[in-house]
This record gives structure tokens, C-alpha cells and sequence, in this order.
């Protein structure tokens, strides 16, 4: 039997393909037209760093970029912690348990568009927790109408909405959790908090920078929360608007501003790699220790 | 190896620079003259499966009359519709004849992208209304870039219960700006009720008689001191809790449903949202006022859609000649009479259907609204973007929250309607 070195490439080139047409093309696509201050029907110069200069100058770009990093410190912290609680209650073998790591699981796989029309009903100043707080004699909360409630209300969307999505990745974890470290502490007389601290925990750890780096990612990149609680305006005034809305705002349509609306993406696309470095520095130290 | 590997680095750096957008524009002048033959595309907005009959008669009929022609028509949900066309636009790939509107037709018609029918069919315009003909033309620059296809305009509705619970007499609606403040901060006192569920949008300035572009169309110029008093209005109705407190980040569409849900006393409306009320809130319609339009001007605000062909049209003929008969005064009549709206065609609105009332609320609606027309006028400027929009919105919201002056948030938006402009 032959074997021609281009075989495996011929294995590789439907995916290849795909990866080259959908992913890569339209990455240095955007990144040429960062460059440029083409519009949506084509057309445009190269401007040079132009479009960047502009950014520093435009307020629209610093209210977004600190909600998306207000966003990040808001999500991050409940989303590396809670899930990791609720994995160790499902993880129990006791019977009913299944229904609970289901229900847990549902919002994960429940459409973005329907589980934001929901908290918007929730949340609207004459929606269920409204009414319910004025029954209890208390003022109307502006969930939706103000603007630093409203991200905080998306953020708490996208911590139910992700908590059992790491709840899964948790419970693989905890499964190689070695059992006889547990005894061996249990022995020597700690208790279940000194165990979670002190077992658990360090044996977790590596799981948990990899949560708090897809979570800080997925946190930065926030869109569909923020879109669907304020309507698709950002909030009053704009100023909920988030890195990903302001480049949806500005690039779209038929007068969108695709070059400038492409170099908030390499902004975007920048940080996003540095997230994910510092997160590849930690788990290097991790393996150091 | 290293040499093809290179070449195929290089190759691939240079995709982007071809493919990026950074083409050329199209010609759209001069006069079409051809045969009625071949195929072509004709798209439109939302229309299946509720007119599909309707559509697929119009199409026949064109196809019977000018044999050896085939249209093939292609109907795009309304969500993303605006994504659809300028993906097709910026591939220069669009269907032969489409829908859009005058605010659509207009990044099209500056890029050269659609057909001007003042030289390619000047005959044409002699069989649409004027107003409506002038609603595809660029300010300042002159040329038509479509067959208006159909208007509409509105009554404003209220609720009667609702005014009457703070006190107002329900057989006397606001019918100027005055009025309307006067009785919101009437209604928000005495029973906490919003009147408005939206802050003005670009035809409440118009409406209140504020001058929204310069002589020549290049400018927009609404921070004038009548905008500026308009928007001190709102502020004081925003203040007394006149305004629902959604209304600073709701549309027109969020602002319905409010009133259907009776959380709002008052909304502009249309024959269509007549019928809504009547199956989707039976409680509301039970209470349903009617009333003239709000307005400084002495004119109604009119709605305009057309159908243009674009530039890059393989079969010009044709798909001007479809643009024509869709719109023609016949089918459009035929197309009123099935969905509330109005034609926009010369004399359409001399049908009985528009002249006579049959004691329904339905009939009275279509008949004041095409009465209005008659002097009704396209208020939103072509040049308004969806970005000049959103703009208005937020600095709007800003004034409300009391963050920045009335006169400081639209020179503000002013400043950006204008930067997006140029």
C-alpha cells in the first residue's frame, strides 16, 4: 500500500474549507477594513489609524468598553463560584436528583431570544417582580429603565443562564477528585468546609481559572442579554450599550460605518486574546507549582 | 516548497484586499428602452403567506400580458429584511425589483445602486400622486429612485376609560401639542397614568412644525428654537410621570403594546392597529377613542413603500415594467381593499372604498385617513438613518434624565446626524 503525503490533507480540506471561507477570510477581512473607513454598500479609503484615533475620542467607545469590563468583574466571580456549589449538591446520590441537575441545565440550552423576553416580562415596571413588590408595599424598581440596573439585572440573566453549563464541566472535575484524599482529611478530623478548603478546592483549581476564563470571555463579548432586556437601545441613552452593541450599532445597516465598526472589533478581538493569555499564564503556573 | 508555501501566504493576505468592500460604484442614469422578455426577481417584505394570492395574481396577470416574461417572486421575513438587502447590495447581487422604503432607497440611490425613473421612465410619474412620487427623491439633488407602491397615515386612538378615571372629558382629545401636555399632566396627577408610551421621534419635531433640514437638504438643522421647546415639553410630561418610564428606550412597536396593555392613555395608530385592538384587546377596544393626528402643521404625517429596481438589474425593461404595473392604479386598489393601506396612485382615492363609511369603526378610520392624505405629507427625511435614530433616541433620553439641556442633547444629535451625513 502507497501512501501519498497529500492524503491526510484531502481529509482535512472540506473542514479546512469551512474554517478558511467562515472563520479566517472574514477575520483578516476585518481587519483590512479596520483600516479604512468603508461603509456597508462598499466603497472607502485606507485612513490609516484614523479609525483609532477617532475611538479615543469617542465617548461612545469608553462608555461601552467600561460596561463590557464592569461586565466582566460583574459576571465572572458568581459564575466561577456558584456553579461549583450547586455541582456539589447535584453530585449527591440521592433519589429525584436527576429532575434538579435537568432543571439546572435547562437555561443553557433555552434560545437566548426566549429566555431574554422572559426576564424582560420579569423585570418590566409593571412586570411579576414589580407587581409583587408593590403588593409588599414597596416603590417600583427601575430594572429596565435605569441604566446601572440594567446591566446588573443582565449580568444575573447571564449567571442563571450559564451557572449550569459549569456546573457540567464542575461535576466532570469533582469526578477525578481523588476519594481517598477525603478520607485521609476526614481522619485526620477536618470537617466539610476545611475539606471543601482544602481538598476540593486546590484540586479544583485548574477547572476553575478555565471557567473564569470562558466566563471573563463570554462576559466581555456580552450581547444578547444586554440587546434583549433594553429593547436593542443600550438602555437610556445608550448607556448600558456594551463593546459588541456598539459595534452591532455602528456597523449594521444600510449607513453603517463598517471600518470603524471593524476596528472596535480588533479592539475587541485584542483584548479577548489578552484574557486568554493571562488566563494560559496562570495555568502554567499551576503546573509550575 | 517554501516557495509555494509563501505564495500561498501571500495569496491568501491578499483575499481580504480584493474581497473587502472597497469596490466601485454603479451607473444608474439614462433612459431604458428593450424588449419585455426573460426573467426576473421581484422581493418583497413580509407579505407571505397573508397576500400570497394576491402577489401570485399580480405576478399572472403581468406574465399574461407581456408573454414570454417570467417573474420569480421571492418574499423575505420582516426580521433581517434590512440585513437581506444590503448583504445583496454590497454583493451586488439584487433581485430585479424590490421593496424598500424611501429611508432604504436612499443609501442605495447616493451609491448609485437603483434606477432614477425620472430619466429611465419620465411617463411614469404622471400616474402617482405627487407627494408620494417625491417621497423617493433625493433633497437637493432631484431624481426618483421608486414607484411609490402604497401610503398610509393615522388617526390617533385613546383610551375613554382612562381619561375619564383623571377627570378629562373623553369626547375631547388633544389635537395640538398644548393640549396634549396640558391634558398628560392632567391624567399623571390625578391617576398616575402615562399618556405617552415614546419620546418625539423625527416626526413629532415635524409635526410640531420644526424646520428638520437646510434649503438644500445637506444639513439637518432641528436644534432650531422650536425643537428646542418641543423637547422642554416632553421634559416637563417625563417629570410629572406623563411618560412611561420605558419610553426612553421603547420604539414605536414597544409603544403599542403598552397602550394595548392600557398602560397608556394615548398613541398614533393606523386602520391596521384598529383590527389588532379589536381581536388582541377586546377590553381596550370596548373603550377606544378616535381622533385627528396631533399636528402644528395643519398636515398628517404620511408613510410611504415603493418598489425600485437596481442598477444592476441584467433585464431593466422588464423589471421596470413590473415595477410600474405592481404599482398601477388597478392593482393597488385591489391591494388596498385586502390589507388598510392606501394607494398612491393619481385618483386611486376616488373609490368608494375610501368615500363611504358602513357605520363601522374600520370604515370611518379609512375613510378620515384617506381624506388626510390628501394633503398629508412624508415627513421622514430620506436621509434619516437607523444611526440618526438611535442618536435622537439617546441624547432625547439624556434630556429626559436631566444628564444634558434640551438645546444641549439636539445640538448634540444634531452635530452626529450630521457627521453621519456626510
Amino acid at each position: 500500500m502507497t501512501h501519498r503525503p497529500h492524503t491526510p490533507w484531502l481529509f482535512l480540506l472540506p473542514g479546512l474549507a469551512v474554517v478558511l471561507m467562515f472563520s479566517i477570510f472574514p477575520f483578516l477581512n476585518m481587519i483590512v477594513l479596520a483600516f479604512t473607513d468603508a461603509d456597508a454598500l462598499g466603497g472607502g479609503q485606507f485612513t490609516g489609524v484614523d479609525n483609532f484615533v477617532r475611538m479615543v475620542d469617542d465617548p461612545k467607545f469608553w462608555v461601552a468598553a467600561r460596561n463590557s469590563t464592569l461586565y466582566l468583574f460583574g459576571v465572572v466571580p458568581p459564575l466561577v463560584l456558584l456553579p461549583l456549589l450547586l455541582a456539589l449538591l447535584v453530585r449527591r446520590q440521592v433519589p429525584g436528583i436527576t429532575f434538579f441537575r435537568t432543571a439546572f441545565f435547562t437555561p443553557v440550552i433555552a434560545s437566548a431570544v426566549v429566555v431574554g423576553l422572559i426576564w424582560t416580562w420579569l423585570l418590566d415596571s409593571r412586570g411579576l417582580v414589580n407587581s409583587v413588590v408593590e403588593a409588599l408595599g414597596g416603590a417600583r424598581i427601575p430594572f429596565l429603565t435605569d441604566s446601572s440596573l440594567l446591566l446588573v439585572s443582565a449580568m444575573a440573566v447571564t449567571v442563571w443562564k450559564g451557572m449550569g453549563y459549569y456546573m457540567v464541566i464542575y461535576l466532570a472535575a469533582l469526578a477525578n477528585v481523588p476519594n481517598d484524599l477525603h478520607e485521609a482529611a476526614q481522619v485526620d478530623g477536618a470537617g466539610p468546609i476545611r475539606r471543601f478548603v482544602s481538598v476540593t478546592v486546590p484540586a479544583l483549581r485548574p477547572t476553575m481559572v478555565l471557567v473564569a476564563a470562558l466566563s471573563a470571555v463570554n462576559g466581555f463579548r456580552v450581547f444578547a442579554e444586554v440587546y434583549l432586556l433594553s429593547g436593542g437601545s443600550g438602555g437610556p441613552g445608550g448607556a448600558s450599550t456594551t463593546l459588541v452593541m456598539l459595534i452591532q450599532q455602528t456597523g449594521t445597516g444600510l449607513t453603517g460605518e463598517v471600518g470603524y465598526a471593524s476596528a472596535l472589533s480588533l479592539v475587541l478581538f485584542v483584548v479577548t486574546l489578552g484574557l486568554l493569555l493571562i488566563t494560559l499564564r496562570l495555568n502554567r503556573k499551576e503546573d509550575l507549582l | 516548497m517554501e516557495t509555494t508555501r509563501r505564495t500561498f501566504l501571500i495569496g491568501l493576505a491578499a483575499v481580504p484586499l480584493a474581497g473587502c468592500g472597497l469596490g466601485g460604484q454603479q451607473q444608474s442614469g439614462g433612459a431604458v428602452s428593450g424588449e419585455i422578455k426573460g426573467e426576473i426577481t421581484f422581493q418583497t417584505w413580509a407579505l407571505k403567506p397573508k397576500y400570497t394570492d394576491y402577489v401570485n395574481g399580480v405576478v399572472d396577470a403581468f406574465q399574461k400580458q407581456h408573454p414570454g416574461t417570467t417573474v420569480k417572486w421571492v418574499d423575505q421575513p420582516a426580521d433581517g429584511y434590512l440585513q437581506k438587502v444590503m448583504a445583496d447590495a454590497s454583493a451586488g447581487s439584487l433581485p430585479d425589483v424590490i421593496n424598500v422604503p424611501p429611508d432604504l432607497s436612499f443609501p442605495l440611490a447616493k451609491k448609485g445602486q437603483l434606477v432614477n425613473l425620472d430619466e429611465a421612465m419620465p411617463e411614469a410619474k404622471g400616474d402617482y400622486l405627487e407627494n408620494g412620487w417625491r417621497a423617493y427623491e433625493i433633497p437637493g439633488k432631484g431624481g426618483c429612485y421608486g414607484f411609490p407602491w402604497y401610503l398610509n397615515t393615522g388617526p390617533i386612538f385613546y383610551n375613554k376609560a382612562l381619561f375619564q378615571q383623571a377627570g378629562l372629558d373623553p369626547n375631547k382629545p388633544p389635537t395640538t401639542f398644548k393640549e396634549a401636555e396640558e391634558q398628560a399632566l392632567q391624567l399623571a396627577q390625578r391617576s398616575k397614568i402615562a399618556m405617552l408610551g415614546q419620546t418625539p421621534t423625527i416626526v413629532d419635531f415635524a409635526l410640531y412644525g420644526v424646520k428638520l433640514l437646510s434649503d438644500n437638504g445637506e444639513t439637518f438643522v432641528f436644534n432650531e428654537p422650536k425643537g428646542v421647546e418641543l423637547l422642554e415639553i416632553y421634559k416637563r410630561m417625563y417629570d410629572a410621570g406623563a411618560l412611561v418610564p420605558e419610553a426612553l428606550t421603547q420604539n414605536y412597536t414597544g409603544s403599542g403594546a403598552k397602550f394595548m396593555a392600557q398602560q397608556t392613555a394615548l398613541t398614533p395608530g393606523s386602520a391596521y392597529d384598529l383590527g389588532k385592538f379589536k381581536t388582541d384587546a377586546p377590553s381596550l377596544y370596548a373603550n377606544i377613542g378616535i381622533a385627528k393626528p396631533i399636528t402644528n402643521t395643519g398636515h398628517a404625517a404620511m408613510y410611504v413603500h415603493g418598489v425600485s429596481v437596481p442598477a444592476a438589474s441584467k433585464n431593466k425593461p422588464t423589471a421596470l415594467a413590473f415595477g410600474r404595473f405592481v404599482t398601477n392604479a388597478e392593482n393597488q386598489l385591489k391591494f388596498a381593499k385586502i390589507s388598510g393601506i392606501f394607494p398612491s396612485t393619481k385618483g386611486g382615492m376616488s373609490d368608494p372604498h375610501f368615500t363611504t363609511e358602513d357605520g363601522t369603526d374600520e370604515a370611518r378610520v379609512r375613510v378620515a385617513a384617506a381624506k388626510q392624505l390628501g394633503d398629508a405629507v412624508n415627513y421622514t427625511p430620506v436621509q434619516f438613518s437607523s444611526q440618526m435614530q438611535e442618536s435622537l433616541r439617546q441624547q432625547v433620553a439624556d434630556a429626559m434624565l436631566g444628564k444634558k439641556s434640551p438645546k444641549q442633547a439636539l445640538d448634540d444629535v444634531v452635530a452626529e446626524c450630521n457627521r453621519l451625513l456626510k
